[in-house]
This record gives C-alpha cells, sequence and structure tokens, in this order.
C-alpha cells in the first residue's frame, strides 16, 4: 500500500487546488467591470486626427468618493471642455491591489497606447513620475503634489519635462477650522489625521490657524480655552491591524468632549460616528474633506465640506499642450476668492453645511478678508510645537516655508512625526 | 441470534484467507473463535459484519438466507462489530460518538438519548462520562462506549475482535460481565482471540481455525494442550541447525524497560553470543517487535543499559547504531524498509551515499544489476519497489543490508517467499553467523523459528521468556508458552509490568 | 528518464483538460462582458506588444524561477512551503540592511553583491524559521509558513513605519528609494537586468544537477517519499527537511533582494508582489522537474505582466487574469489526477 506517498500526494493536490481555488475567487469577487465612459471608449472623441491622449494614473478606485474620485471627475470635465482629448488611465496602481506593478510601468503602457501626457496623482508616486520622466524625455509627466520640479523648492531634480501640479488646500483647512470653533461649544476640536508628512503637517496646522483666529476674532475667547488635538491613523484609510481604526478614533473624540471633527483621511467615518453620537443625544459635528457631496452623509451634523476641483488645473495644461504652449514646471493653485465655489476657476473651495446656522455670516466675512488679504494668518509671531520660532513678529510665511512644515505649531496637540 | 456461517471462501491474491468455512453461533451463546494470527478469523467476522464480501458461500440469521454486503447492512441485521481498535471519532465526546447512527430525523432528541444512555449505561456498570472528548479514553473505555452504542442501535449478534488486548483487569472483567449479561437476555456473542485464557474462561464453545480452514470446534472447557494442537498443528519441524555460536558476547541487555502505546517490556538480563540466532516466538504483536527496535536503536530503553560488542550504546542515536554494524530489517517492506517511489537502482545508490557529492549513476546501475542477479530479484533497476511483489521487496531489503553486520534483526525474513527462496534467503543469513553476525528474528512460522534458531525467546503480550535451547523445545511447551503460559515449567526470568496480570 | 515524462504524460486527459479549461476561461470572459479573442491578444500585446513589456517578462521571469527552483527542493523532500512569500520579504529586507550602511561608502558593486548575500542569508533564516517549527514544533509546514508570513508583512511595515521611515513622513508608500548606482544595471532603458536573469538561470541549472545529480538530491527524494524509511535506512532525514527549507528560503531571499535592487528601488510593505504563490504553482505544474520550469515561469510571467492590458485596452479588471491562472493550473492538475488514476488502475490489474 503506497499509503504515505498518496497522502502526501493528496496534500499536495489539495494545497494547489486550494491556491488555484482562492485565485479563481479572489478574481471573480471583484468583477467591478469598469464602465466604458464616452471619453474612454475608442472612436469616441469627436476630433480624430488631432487627438490628444491623456494617461491617469491613479492610487486608488476611482469611485471612492474622495481624493481619488476628485482626479477623475476632474479629468473628466477637462476633456470635455476641450474637444479632441480623450483619456486613458489605470485606477488601484498600489502594491496591495496590483502586486508586481509599479506607477513607472504602467505609464510605459500608457505612453505605448499613445499617451502624450501622464498625470500621476499622489504623493506616493514620486519615483515613479521622475523615472517615467527620465525615460520618455519626450512626454510631459504631470505629478499631483509632489515638489520634484519646485525649482525653489528642497528636492528639485532639474527634470525638464517633470511638473508638479498643487491646491492650496491651507485656505479650505482655515475655513474648515474657523467653521469648526464657530460652532464648537466645549471649546474642543478633534482632527481625525492620515499619515504624517509635510501635506498633513500643513493642513492640520492651516486648520488651527483658522479655528483660532474665529475663536478669537468671533467668540471673543482666548486662545487658551481652545484645545485642537490631533489623532493620525498612520494611513489615507483604514486598513484593519495596520491603522489605528478611524471609527473608534472619531468615537473616542465625541465620548472625550470634543464636540467638532474634522475629518483628514479618504473615508467617511467622521461623518458616520458624528451622526450616530447626534442620534444618541450627544452634541457632535464634523467638517468634511475632499468630497464634495460630504454634507449629504449626516446634513444636520456637518459643519461643511472643503474640496479640491481639479478641473482647473487639468484643464489649463490640456488647453496648454494643444496649444502648444510651455507647461508650468510648478503650479501652487489658490481659491478664486472671487467666488470659491465656483467650478470653472477655484482650485479650492468650501461648502458650508447645514449645522453652520447663523455662523454662517461670520463664515462668509472670513473668506472675504482671507481674500482681500486683510487676514494673513501665516504671519509672525509663529510658533512651533516645541517652542522654536517658526515666523518672526510680523514675518510672513513664504510658500517653502508653508510647505515644508517639520512640526505642528505650539497650542495643537499630537504628534508631529 | 441464531447465526450460521456456510461453506464461506474468500482469497487474497494467492492467499486463501477462508476455505470453505462454517460456523455456527447458537443465541445466548458466547462463541470463541481462536487461531494464530493470519489463520482467518478476522476475515469471517469481517464478512459477517459486511466489512468484506465473501466470494463463495451464504448467512443465515435465525435460520432465513440474508445477504450482508455492507456494514450497514449488518447494522440493519442487528450485527454489530467491536473493533480491535474502536472505530470513534476522538476528539468528539463520549455522547457525540453515542449518538453517531442513531435513527432520528435532522435533529437529534439529546435529552433523550442521553436517558437512554444512562440506562444502559448503569444496566453494564459502565462509569463512562458523557461530556469527555472519547480520544482521552483508555482504550477499554472506549470499546464501552463503542458497546453501548450498537446495543442501542438493536444489536442482536456482538463480535468483539480481540478485546482484551491493551485494557485492564477491571475492565477485562466489566467486558466479560457485559457479555455474560448479553447471551442471558438471548443475544449471541462471537469473541475472536488468540489468547487461550480468554476463551477458557468466557467462551460456550469454541472453534478453531489455522490458515484458512476451520480444524476444531469443541465446547468449553477443553484441554489446553488439544487447543494448542488445534491452534499450531500437530507437528514441528525438528531443529535442525548446527551452533554458529561464536566466542565473545554480541549483544547485552541489563535491566532494559521498553513503554509503548500497548505493551511495557521489561527485559532484565539477556546476553547473546556473536554468530547466535535467536528466534522471537510469539503471536504478533505480543512485544518481538519492540525488542528489535530496541536493539536497532529505533526506541530507547528508559532505564539499564544496551551494549553491542562491548561497546555501550544505551540512548545513543540511531546512527551510532548504523556504524557499530547493526543492521535492521523491518516487516513493513514499503513503510519502513524501502522507499515507496524510489527504483531498485536509487536504492542500490543510497546506500553507496558516503563516496562524495555526485551520484556515480552508472557505477550504481552495474551495482544494481548484480544485485538483481545475485538475489534473484524479478525487477528492472528502474522498476519502483512499489510495483515489486511480496517476495521481490523482501530479496531487495536482504539485497540493501550492509556487508558485514554485527548484529542483524530480522522481522519475518522470508514471509512471502517460497521454499526455494526461503531455503536460499537462510542460506545467506547463517553464512553470515559463520562470519561472527548474530542475528534476532522474528517469525510466525514455528517451523522457521525451531529449524534455524539456536536459542528461542517466545513473548506473550508483552511478557518475554527466558531463552530456551531450540534442541530442549517441544511442539507443546511452545504451544502453551505463545499462549500465555510462558513460565509453564520455567523459573520466572523477564517479569513484566503490563497493566494486567493474567487471570486464571 | 527525460523522454518518458514527456511523451506518456502529454496524453487524452492533459489536452482534454485543457480544452475545459480554456472554454471554462472563455465562459467567464463572456459572463463579465468581454470578447474572449480580444482578451486573449490584448494580453498578449500587453506581454510583447512593446520591448519594456518584454523585458518585464524577463523582469518578473527572475524572481519567479529563483522562488519556484527553490521549491523544488521541498517540493522533493515532500514539503509544502507556503512560507515562500515571507522568505521572499525577508530577503528584501535583509538586502537592505548593508544598502542602508554602505551605499555612501563602499563601491556599488560591492554593496550589491553584500546585498544579495544578505538577502540569500535573511530567506534562509526564515526559512529555517519554518522548518525548525516543522521538525521541532511539530507544527505543519503549512501553517508555519502562513503565520510567518505574516510576520513577515508585519515586521516590513513596522521597518517602513518606524526605523527606516523617509524623514518626516509615516507612510504606506516604502522606504525612500536609494542611489541609482546601486540598481541592478538593466538591458538599455528597460526594466530587465542581465544580472537578475543571469543568477536565476545559473541557480536553475544549480538546483536541476543537485536534484538529478548528486546524493544530496537523491536523499531529499527519499525523505520526501518517506520520511520513516528514509531514517532507517540511515538517512539523516531531519537534517535533509532542514536543508531543503534553507535552501528555498535562501532562494526566494535571493528573489526578495532582487526585486529591492531591480524593480522597487527601495523596500516597499508588499515587496513580494504575490510572487511566491505564483511560484509555488509554476512548481506544482511542472511535477518537480528542474526542466520544465523554465517554460511554464516563462509562460506565467507574460501571463502576469498581460494583465495590465485588461483594464487599460479592455476595460476588465486585471483580476480576470488570477482567474485565467487559477482555471489553468485547477485544470492541469484534474488532468494530470484523472491520468495518474487510470494508470494505477490499469497498474492493479497488471499485478493480480
Amino acid at each position: 500500500m503506497p499509503q504515505t506517498r498518496s497522502f502526501f500526494r493528496r496534500c499536495w493536490r489539495m494545497v494547489a487546488l486550494f491556491i488555484a481555488t482562492w485565485w479563481i475567487v479572489a478574481g471573480c469577487s471583484s468583477p467591478s467591470v469598469n464602465t466604458p465612459t464616452s471619453e474612454t471608449s475608442p472612436g469616441a472623441s469627436p476630433l480624430a486626427g488631432s487627438d490628444l491622449t491623456v494617461g491617469m494614473v491613479m492610487v486608488g478606485p476611482k469611485n471612492d468618493a474622495g481624493w481619488n474620485q476628485a482626479h477623475f471627475e476632474g479629468i473628466q470635465e477637462a476633456i470635455k471642455q476641450l474637444p479632441g482629448t480623450k483619456l486613458e488611465y489605470v485606477d488601484k496602481v498600489n502594491p496591495a491591489d496590483r502586486p508586481n506593478v509599479t506607477g513607472a510601468q504602467v505609464a510605459d503602457d500608457l505612453i505605448a497606447k499613445g499617451a502624450k501626457l501622464i498625470i500621476f496623482n499622489s504623493d506616493d508616486f514620486k519615483d515613479d513620475a521622475l523615472a517615467a520622466a527620465k525615460k520618455h524625455n519626450d512626454v510631459p509627466v504631470l505629478h499631483v503634489s509632489g515638489d520634484y520640479a519646485w525649482k525653489e523648492g528642497k528636492n528639485f531634480k532639474g527634470q525638464p519635462n517633470l511638473t508638479n501640479v498643487m491646491g492650496k488646500m491651507q485656505y479650505g483647512e482655515m475655513i474648515g477650522g474657523c467653521a469648526a470653533a464657530l460652532s464648537t461649544e466645549t471649546g474642543k476640536i478633534g482632527f481625525l489625521g492620515a499619515l504624517i508628512n509635510d501635506e498633513t503637517r500643513r493642513y492640520a496646522s492651516s486648520a488651527y490657524l483658522g479655528a483660532r483666529h474665529c475663536w478669537e476674532t468671533y467668540r471673543k475667547k482666548p486662545a487658551s480655552d481652545l484645545q485642537f488635538k490631533v489623532t493620525w491613523i498612520g494611513f489615507w484609510f483604514n486598513i484593519p491591524g495596520k491603522t489605528l481604526d478611524p471609527t473608534k478614533v472619531a468615537d473616542d473624540y465625541f465620548n472625550g468632549g470634543y464636540d467638532v471633527v474634522m475629518s483628514g483621511i479618504d473615508t467617511p467615518e467622521a461623518a458616520v460616528q458624528a451622526k450616530k453620537a447626534a442620534e444618541a443625544g450627544k452634541s457632535a459635528k464634523y467638517v468634511h474633506i475632499d468630497f464634495k457631496g460630504g454634507c449629504n452623509l449626516a446634513p444636520d451634523s456637518c459643519l461643511g465640506v472643503r474640496y479640491y476641483h481639479w478641473n482647473v488645473p487639468y484643464t489649463t495644461t490640456l488647453q496648454n499642450l494643444k496649444d502648444g504652449k510651455p507647461l508650468e514646471s510648478f503650479t501652487w493653485l489658490g481659491p478664486d476668492w472671487k467666488d470659491i465655489n465656483s467650478t470653472a476657476t477655484s482650485m479650492i473651495g468650501f461648502l458650508p453645511g447645514k449645522a453652520l446656522g447663523d455662523n454662517q455670516k461670520n463664515i462668509d466675512a472670513f473668506v472675504k478678508s482671507l481674500g482681500d488679504g486683510s487676514i494673513d494668518l501665516f504671519k509672525g509671531p509663529l510658533n512651533y510645537q516645541d517652542g522654536s520660532e517658526f515666523l518672526k513678529a510680523g514675518e510672513k510665511a513664504t510658500d517653502q516655508k508653508i510647505w515644508y512644515m517639520p512640526q505642528l505649531l505650539k497650542g495643537m496637540e499630537g504628534p508631529s512625526a | 441470534m441464531r447465526v450460521e456461517l456456510h461453506n464461506i471462501c474468500k482469497r487474497f491474491g494467492s492467499v486463501q484467507a477462508n476455505d470453505d468455512v462454517s460456523l455456527i453461533v447458537e443465541a445466548g451463546s458466547i462463541h470463541g473463535l481462536l487461531g494464530e494470527n493470519g489463520a482467518g478469523k478476522s476475515t469471517l467476522v469481517k464478512i459477517l459484519s459486511g466489512f468484506m464480501t465473501r466470494e463463495q458461500g451464504s448467512l443465515q440469521l435465525e435460520g432465513h438466507e440474508v445477504n450482508i454486503k455492507t456494514p450497514a447492512d449488518a447494522m440493519q441485521r442487528g450485527i454489530g462489530m467491536l473493533h480491535q481498535d474502536p472505530l470513534d471519532f476522538p476528539p468528539l465526546s463520549v455522547l457525540d460518538n453515542f449518538m453517531v447512527g442513531q435513527p432520528g430525523g435532522l435533529f437529534t432528541h439529546r435529552r433523550e438519548v442521553i436517558r437512554k444512555f444512562r440506562q444502559l449505561a448503569v444496566q453494564f456498570n459502565f462509569a463512562l462520562d458523557i461530556r469527555q472528548p472519547v480520544g482521552d479514553l483508555t482504550v477499554g473505555e472506549r470499546q464501552q462506549v463503542e458497546i453501548l452504542r450498537l446495543l442501542s442501535l438493536g444489536v442482536k449478534t456482538l463480535i468483539l475482535d480481540e478485546p482484551t488486548t491493551g485494557i485492564s483487569a477491571s475492565q477485562k472483567d466489566a467486558l466479560f460481565a457485559a457479555a455474560r449479561l448479553l447471551a442471558s437476555q438471548g443475544k449471541s456473542v462471537i469473541f475472536v482471540s488468540h489468547k487461550l485464557e480468554d476463551v477458557d474462561e468466557l467462551c460456550d464453545r469454541v472453534t478453531v481455525m489455522r490458515q484458512g480452514r476451520v480444524v476444531g470446534n469443541l465446547p468449553i472447557p477443553a484441554p489446553d494442550a488439544q487447543l494448542i494442537e488445534l491452534i499450531f498443528g500437530e507437528e514441528l519441524a525438528p531443529p535442525a541447525k548446527n551452533s554458529t555460536c561464536q566466542e565473545g558476547v554480541a549483544l547485552a541487555l541489563e535491566n532494559i524497560t521498553i513503554r509503548s502505546d500497548r505493551l511495557n517490556i521489561q527485559v532484565n538480563h539477556l546476553t547473546v553470543q556473536q554468530g547466535e540466532v535467536i528466534g522471537l516466538a510469539g503471536l504478533e504483536g505480543s512485544g518481538q517487535q519492540l525488542l528489535l527496535q530496541l536493539c536497532a536503536g529505533l526506541l530507547q530503553s528508559s532505564t539499564g543499559c544496551l551494549q553491542i560488542k562491548g561497546i555501550d550504546l544505551t540512548r545513543q542515536p540511531y546512527q551510532t547504531y548504523l556504524n557499530t554494524g547493526v543492521g535492521y530489517s523491518p516487516a513493513d517492506r514499503l513503510r519502513e524498509g524501502l522507499v515507496n517511489g524510489l527504483s531498485i537502482h536509487e536504492h542500490v545508490a543510497l546506500k553507496t551515499s558516503s563516496q562524495g557529492w555526485f551520484v556515480d549513476w552508472k557505477g550504481t546501475l552495474k551495482q544494481a544489476q548484480t544485485a538483481i542477479s545475485l538475489f534473484n530479484i524479478r525487477g528492472k533497476p528502474d522498476t519502483k519497489v512499489e510495483r515489486l511483489s511480496g517476495g521481490n521487496q523482501q530479496r531487495t531489503q536482504l539485497a540493501l543490508l550492509p556487508v558485514p553486520l554485527n548484529l542483524l534483526l530480522m522481522e519475518h525474513p522470508t514471509r512471502g517467499l517460497d521454499i526455494g527462496s526461503t531455503l536460499w534467503v537462510w542460506q545467506q543469513l547463517l553464512a553470515r553467523c559463520e562470519g561472527g553476525t548474530t542475528i534476532l528474528f522474528t517469525s510466525s512460522d514455528l517451523d522457521e523459528i525451531m529449524q534455524y534458531s539456536d536459542r528461542v525467546i517466545v513473548f506473550s503480550g508483552g511478557e518475554l521468556s527466558e531463552p530456551i535451547d531450540a534442541k530442549k523445545l517441544t511442539v507443546e511447551r511452545l504451544g502453551q508458552m505463545i499462549g500465555g503460559k510462558l513460565h509453564y515449567d520455567s523459573p520466572v526470568m523477564a517479569k513484566r509490568s503490563t497493566k494486567h496480570p493474567a487471570k486464571r | 528518464m527525460i523522454s518518458k515524462i514527456s511523451i506518456s504524460r502529454f496524453n487524452v486527459y492533459q489536452v482534454g483538460s485543457l480544452v475545459i479549461a480554456l472554454a471554462f476561461i472563455a465562459g467567464v470572459i463572456l459572463m463579465v462582458g468581454g470578447s474572449p479573442l480580444a482578451v486573449v491578444t490584448s494580453m498578449g500585446a500587453g506581454a510583447f506588444g512593446t520591448t519594456d513589456q518584454f523585458a518585464r517578462v524577463v523582469a518578473t521571469l527572475a524572481p519567479l524561477l529563483l522562488c519556484a527552483s527553490g521549491l523544488l527542493f521541498t517540493f522533493t523532500a515532500g514539503l509544502y512551503n507556503l512560507g515562500i512569500e515571507g522568505q521572499i520579504v525577508l530577503g528584501g529586507i535583509a538586502a537592505m540592511i548593508p544598502i542602508r550602511l554602505f551605499q555612501e561608502i563602499l563601491p556599488a558593486p560591492l554593496v550589491i553583491a553584500m546585498a544579495i548575500t544578505a538577502g540569500a542569508l535573511g530567506g534562509m533564516l526564515w526559512g529555517l524559521l519554518a522548518g525548525i517549527l516543522k521538525v521541532y514544533g511539530r507544527i505543519d509546514e503549512i501553517f508555519a509558513g502562513v503565520g510567518l508570513n505574516f510576520m513577515a508583512d508585519g515586521l516590513a511595515l513596522y521597518l517602513i513605519f518606524g526605523p527606516w521611515k523617509k524623514p518626516g513622513v509615516a507612510s504606506m508608500s516604502g522606504t525612500e528609494q536609494f542611489s541609482e548606482a546601486i540598481w541592478l544595471p538593466t538591458f538599455g532603458k528597460t526594466e530587465a537586468s542581465p544580472v537578475a536573469l543571469v543568477i536565476a538561470l545559473s541557480l536553475l541549472l544549480l538546483t536541476f544537477i543537485v536534484l538529478r545529480g548528486t546524493y544530496f538530491g537523491l536523499k531529499l527524494k527519499a525523505v520526501g517519499h518517506s520520511l520513516r524509511a528514509s531514517y532507517i535506512l540511515g538517512i539523516p532525514a531531519l537534517s535533509q527537511l532542514l536543508s531543503a527549507f534553507a535552501l528555498c528560503g535562501a532562494f526566494a531571499g535571493i528573489a526578495g533582494s532582487l526585486q529591492v535592487l531591480a524593480v522597487f528601488h527601495r523596500l516597499i510593505p508588499s515587496i513580494s508582489s504575490n510572487l511566491g504563490y505564483l511560484a509555488l504553482l509554476i512548481a506544482m505544474l511542472s511535477g518537480s522537474q528542474a526542466w520544465l520550469l523554465l517554460p511554464i515561469a516563462f509562460f506565467f510571467s507574460a501571463l502576469n505582466i498581460g494583465s495590465l492590458q485588461l483594464p487599460l485596452s479592455l476595460d476588465l479588471e486585471s483580476s480576470l487574469s488570477g482567474v485565467i491562472q487559477g482555471t489553468l493550473v485547477l485544470f492541469a492538475l484534474l488532468g494530470r489526477g484523472f491520468s495518474e488514476l487510470n494508470k494505477s488502475d490499469l497498474n492493479k490489474t497488471v499485478n493480480h
């Protein structure tokens, strides 16, 4: 009886069957076929011949109700504005969703398919963007949120066909922070932060500056009475076991007397938990981010949402390419102060929520002062968390100082790195 | 229930396991089925209980012709078998095991079943905790669970297959009491055993089998001598071997204890000369194999010391035994003796593995061919060993034993070989003895033991006798010793420490 | 030995199972609204359409070959080394150590050599750990391997978020990219590295030689078929098992170091890119025949690379390529199972 042998063979086969089946099941369980849009289906563009194909590499799913969706809708809007352009894209380009695929490889394939402009939509892609730009030095590469093409920045690489675009969300954060400070009854604001880097430190600090200003100006209370706490979960969204659970972080805020939570992550945990806390009779409000429709998640608890209009820079870039104009190597766009919610012109916007109530008038006043320059919150004296000096008295922050903030500001609670 | 089997025949390959066997068991009686391992007892009861199908013959229950093809058929007709290793589910609790196979729909009535179980357990005086996992129970307790389960399913004939191996004396008493109670209720019990004393104590009648045939059917009590003669046959070949003993002690055991799941073996003192052949007689599983594995270095004694050629090898690793010139040839050829899946050539090559990094496939092919012709193996060098017949596997195993050896330990050296091959094998083995190799071997063929041994050690239920000069052995004495009466007329030399001292 | 297999195995069952597998795959593609023909052509184009893509196929081939070669040792020893993923990760982590320590100090070729060696040692350590758990802890190597995979992932995450993080940043995107001098040289501007390919091919050749021609390979085979019998025949079975784990781990570790040196140029959380699991399937399909690894690994590498075209050209999920992969393997194994079943039935009747 060859029992031992046949036992082993059975095992062997079982393992193989298991893996193979797992592969199939894993494949079938996410059969979300990308519905072809009119822009992406070949032959749909009206002006064949003078086609400009844009290749876009997205880090997350194009329908994430956050960062990636904002980009996807932005580029689609831009393409709608400019006949003769079309889009090729790959989303979910990250090691978890697409193992053994790098952003640079996707760029190679997009270029092979005729893309004349490559857009990378995440800070994570900075090395891929540089590699792609070096390899295809005749194709412009637009990297969103990076600084490799910023001549005045710290990491300038001097790659001529690499450009950077970013929005000055610090203004959105200030307005959001102001809305939080106007509405808090306990004087305690919680900031639900993602991972820690220059960008997120900048945003949390801006939110704090806005909150402190409105607390002092409109609520007429001393800054020392305002508590502003930042909790970082470790990534842009919840990865069970690897990040802090944002649901729990939001709950801890609401249970700990923080009656306003500002979301700084891609997913809507702050909104969901605010709604629950409000239903349980607590005073709980939230400020949403990225996704313009964020207040619909819990209208009665929403103070507002700060968001990007990516179509603004994308339209400009595409138009310039079509016209044969050179691209701006580094663009850092702010709001259109005439109408910060203008789809056509304003990179950064703020939509107030129902819960803001009468405070709306103060927000309007605050936005107006920001727009006409009568208020500059990045003006000294300002110190870092550890007490060291950020801005001397009367000193105005340069873009570099704002971009590269090594620490949170004095008066904020939470880790800087 | 009255059970009749008529003219049952069953063949496995070349072995006629049951040859025209008939057996009648009266209702309300306990019927013993006695015989050596391989006599055909198990085959017969497995046919009755549906685990095997017969080739010829008929079955009658209560005088009606029936056809039993599966164990379920048998259960339905009231025949249940308690296997030597209970067929239960160790991780499940006693109650869950009891519930297996209970009638009822999708949902079992747990409370009802518990009541039934308790009632039966009290009736048979079994102390069982229904929540305990069966895996934690002793073999005896597992038997009790199984008996209760079979009874609750309405068994009218209960088959007990070698039930007294490995259970305690009190468990044996409880088992026998239960069997008697069943008989008194008009049920019948078939008691399969190779232990004379148990059959004597329990049975009303006994049927003796040998080599697939019924050789006797008599009421109990019956004289032991008569039973032994029936079990082993009337004649044994006379010892034919000239002594190959040489000066010098090859193997010395002192105060050895071997523990295994079923048996504990105690050897106080044993020395074997160079060139000597010791036959280990006894029913299979009585402890012979444990002693061979101890001497081979595959088992360790918890006490005492073991010397080979004066070298103390107690608790040394197996590799040291191999280096000291110890060879072991196991009975289970395809699991222990040979590597299932490898060819003869590969086996030969493995044996040359001390020679550098690379296998000399050409050279070893020649060696394999030489071995094949020398040992008359019917196979080619690239034949996988599992495709060889049993006899040819045995030849291959012999061909792989190193030369020279100080101590050779063999389980059933000629099992499955024809007479000519047997003679040839022993010729080879005795030639080794002339050269000073000591051989310890087991065999279930008493003729072989008598013919080739200088001295014989008899094993019974883990107990072993003093080595006896083969020339002084008689059939009667050997048979009785194997049947459990080790100390028939010899002074106690090896005292066993088993869980159940023999009761008579 | 070789001539016998190729013909006898390629029988009706194998061809039949291939046909059924292809039909099944076509069905799945139609179900999700694609065209089977378009899928085949676009995946083919995605793997071989441009020099870049072909180079990527070659680049992925190297770690696949390394892992599959390593797995042949464990398969031969009768072991199912599911811990291969973790061994790749440990190789990647270990390779980072000399790079971080010496990239500024020592000449680049030396640092590269040290990184590959460190990778091999790291993978070997992780493989041995699985082996020790199996041999001395009596923990089935499948569970030990899966557990160690989690631990390796955790360790990589800890390093990326902790001691090795980019200054001022705590993010999943990986460690800072290291200096271009230490990247493995490639063919032109593509991603295929001749160094990686040469390492992989020579270790494949080594595997072939060791398994066919050495006592080590023969003993491993014996142990794989019967641990007990091998032990009784005097083969140090346990140390053979441990050696198999160590070798497989070392091979996987080298693959991990190549992922770092040639592909990602930094440590990322999923440095193994599931290539270990893919290699398991390749090794299984090869039926422990080293010479079959090359074509099979090449095929799966092409499938893996070509799958990026599914979302790009056809708006289909690239996980569809997982379905294709899984189905092919499943039916190939079933086909082999059936043909063996048939053969053994035949043997039985011949013997009796």
